[in-house]
């Protein structure tokens, strides 16, 4: 069975400042951007959102679809979700209670830490990694890119991903329960998450394996974080609050790499970075790595520290929430006793906890029957050994093979391929002019204007 | 369709390309991705027992609209005892070959489960012939 439902993305290209560099198409895990008409063009039935790509755009072209904060306005009571990392944006001289208080002033009536609902999940891995069976191992479903990388990419795999909803979502479920119940007057209340990534934006709207979402928006962490900023500088230290031992220590930390897997019984490993995983997943599904219980994979280098929309340093944010854990160890010790007010209706969640399977995607199949499928597939084979084999890019595709693909999917020609195009003028196949054109329809008219725009000068 | 690979005897970092090569071939063809994935494993196994028992190998891969047939021919010791060999935990790896995690003996038995038709026939002294068939 096939997932059915409209896919929704975040990741968009702004069309007018993209220069059609071909950085992003040569970054794509898989495989869905082409140059077309002087820009880059996101194939979305393959996009997993990712942001590789926005990682590595030189003009800032390629953005991601938030929401303004002004949507909160027409909710009667605002709930904020604040993921740890967004904690380990600022330096150390901010604590904790006084970032949270400053989100708190943007216009929330409350605020709530996404990692609270950690300590369910670490009861649900204990039961999950003891009731494991045959189907080894288990993937995580933390990483909404993950979920859907492998959805596109490695669909045999769908069915090891844990069926079970992230952090933010138990804890926005936890929100509006407890708004329910404590304020009857409210009649509608909206959880706001903070994202660090283009991938969560869509888990939030869209989430895989889900009807619907708990949570009403979600904003771009970058944009929040100089808001944030800017009130914790103009601040007045005094009006905060201490901090309280209500959050596990080692919670503050599953979003980065190692953490979460501690708590899947038996043999896990935690495998960060796009790369990394890429080059995991396809050992792991054609049966060269066996033997292992679980796997805990992040798209972003240093987990979600390493997230497209987290202004700080990863590393930095990695030192910041370490220290944090020890700082919660310190107080839960003078403490005595975890104050976890999500943990008082532990057993209300627990029973909300699970998702659908998640189902694979084929978006990579080359036709739907299978003859003509073959056919293709041979024609594919015989064009690939025309082409050079350098995978230079020029033609608007990332490698020879994608251009083969594209080709006998009729939305690219041979003539696309620089090398073939120079033996057919040599040969007088095509004329100067012809191959003027399609050149054009590759890079755009307007090529030429936008690197004089960016570089400044034309000398340059 | 038709694809050919060479294996070389005792490439263990080369182990698996001609298995992902398929994989990837299988993929962009309306194949539930249960049946690529035994196919993958079977081929890998497949591929391993070349480098990891034989000198050399030559595999050939026919997917047809209702089957992917795989034949590889390699030159090498060949097997004695095939009755013995497909048994689970039969092996003569040697302790290099263990070393690098192979040597379980359950190469071929896997191979077995998670293909439709297996066939294997040797010469020994010269080599080793393993034909398999997964319908889709
Ligand atoms: N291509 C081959 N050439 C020669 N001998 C082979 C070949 N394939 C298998 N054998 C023999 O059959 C035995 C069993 O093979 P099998 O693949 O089941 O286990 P293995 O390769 O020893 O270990 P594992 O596959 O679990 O790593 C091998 O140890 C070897 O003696
Ligand atoms: S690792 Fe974290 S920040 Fe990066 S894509 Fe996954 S969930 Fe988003
Ligand atoms: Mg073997």
């Amino acid at each position: 069975m096939m997932a059915k439902d409209k896919y929704t993305h975040a990741i968009q290209v702004d069309t007018t400042t993209c220069i059609g560099c071909s950085h992003c198409m040569k970054v794509c895990p898989t495989q869905a951007i082409r140059i077309i008409d002087g820009h880059a063009n996101i194939r979305p039935e393959r996009c997993v959102d990712c942001g590789e790509c926005y990682r590595v755009c030189p003009v800032d072209a390629i953005y991601v679809r938030d929401d303004e904060l002004k949507v909160m306005q027409e909710f009667d009571h605002r709930f904020a979700l604040i993921p740890s990392v967004f904690i380990g944006q600022f330096p150390a001289e901010f604590t904790t209670s006084r970032i949270l208080q400053a989100v708190h002033q943007l216009g929330f009536h409350e605020v709530f830490e996404v990692e609270h609902a950690v300590d369910l999940m670490k009861a649900e891995y204990q039961r999950q990694s003891d009731k494991l069976d045959s189907l080894k191992p288990r993937i995580s479903s933390y990483c909404p890119a993950i979920v859907r990388l492998i959805q596109v990419a490695f669909p045999s795999l769908t069915d090891h991903i844990l069926q079970l909803k992230a952090p933010h979502d138990i804890a926005a479920n936890y929100c509006k329960a407890k708004i329910q119940n404590e304020q009857s007057d409210v009649r509608k209340p909206g959880v706001f998450y903070i994202t660090p990534c283009a991938s969560k934006i869509v888990a939030a709207k869209a989430p895989e394996g889900e009807r619907e979402s708990p949570i009403d928006g979600v904003f771009n962490m970058n944009s929040l974080y100089n808001k944030v900023y800017q009130i914790l500088v103009s601040d007045d230290e005094n009006q905060c609050r201490k901090q309280m031992a209500d959050l596990s220590p080692d919670s503050v930390n599953w979003s980065l790499s190692g953490y979460e897997r501690k708590y899947f019984n038996g043999r896990a490993l935690a495998i960060d970075g796009m790369e990394n995983v890429l080059e995991f997943l396809e050992k792991l599904e054609s049966g060269q790595i066996s033997e292992i219980d679980f796997l805990e994979l992040r798209a972003c280098d240093q987990g979600c520290a390493g997230g497209i929309l987290c202004p700080g340093n990863r590393f930095l944010t990695v030192e910041r929430l370490e220290s944090r854990q020890n700082r919660l160890e310190v107080l839960l010790k003078l403490n005595q006793k975890l104050n976890n007010p999500l943990m008082e209706s532990a057993s209300e969640l627990s029973k909300n906890l699970s998702t659908d399977p998640i189902l694979p995607r084929s978006e990579m199949l080359i036709d739907k029957d299978m003859e003509t499928a073959l056919q293709k597939m041979d024609r594919l084979k015989t064009i690939a050994a025309y082409l050079p084999g350098f995978d230079c890019g020029a033609c608007g595709a990332p490698t020879c093979r994608s251009l083969a693909e594209d080709i006998v999917k009729n939305k690219a020609s041979m003539s696309h391929c620089v090398f073939v195009q120079r033996i057919m003028e040599k040969n007088y196949k095509l004329s100067p002019e012809q191959a003027f054109q399609m050149i054009e329809k590759i890079w755009g008219k307007n090529r030429l204007n936008k690197y004089v725009d960016k570089n400044g000068n034309i000398d340059a | 369709m038709e694809m050919q690979f060479h294996i070389e005897g005792g490439d263990f970092s080369g182990a698996g390309t001609a298995s992902s090569e398929v994989k990837k071939v299988l993929k962009q063809l309306n194949i539930s991705p249960m049946i690529i994935r035994r196919i993958a494993v079977a081929l890998y196994e497949a591929e391993v027992n070349v480098v990891a028992h034989a000198f050399s190998g030559e595999m050939t891969v026919n997917i047809e609209s209702d089957k992917i047939q795989i034949c590889i021919v390699d030159e090498g010791p060949g097997i004695e005892d095939i009755e013995q060999a497909m048994q689970e935990g039969f092996s003569t790896a040697s302790d290099k070959v263990r070393e690098m995690g192979f040597g379980a003996g359950m190469g071929l038995p896997n191979i077995k489960r998670n293909t439709d038709e297996m066939k294997l026939s040797s010469i020994p002294g010269k080599g080793t012939t393993i034909e398999i068939i997964v319908k889709f």
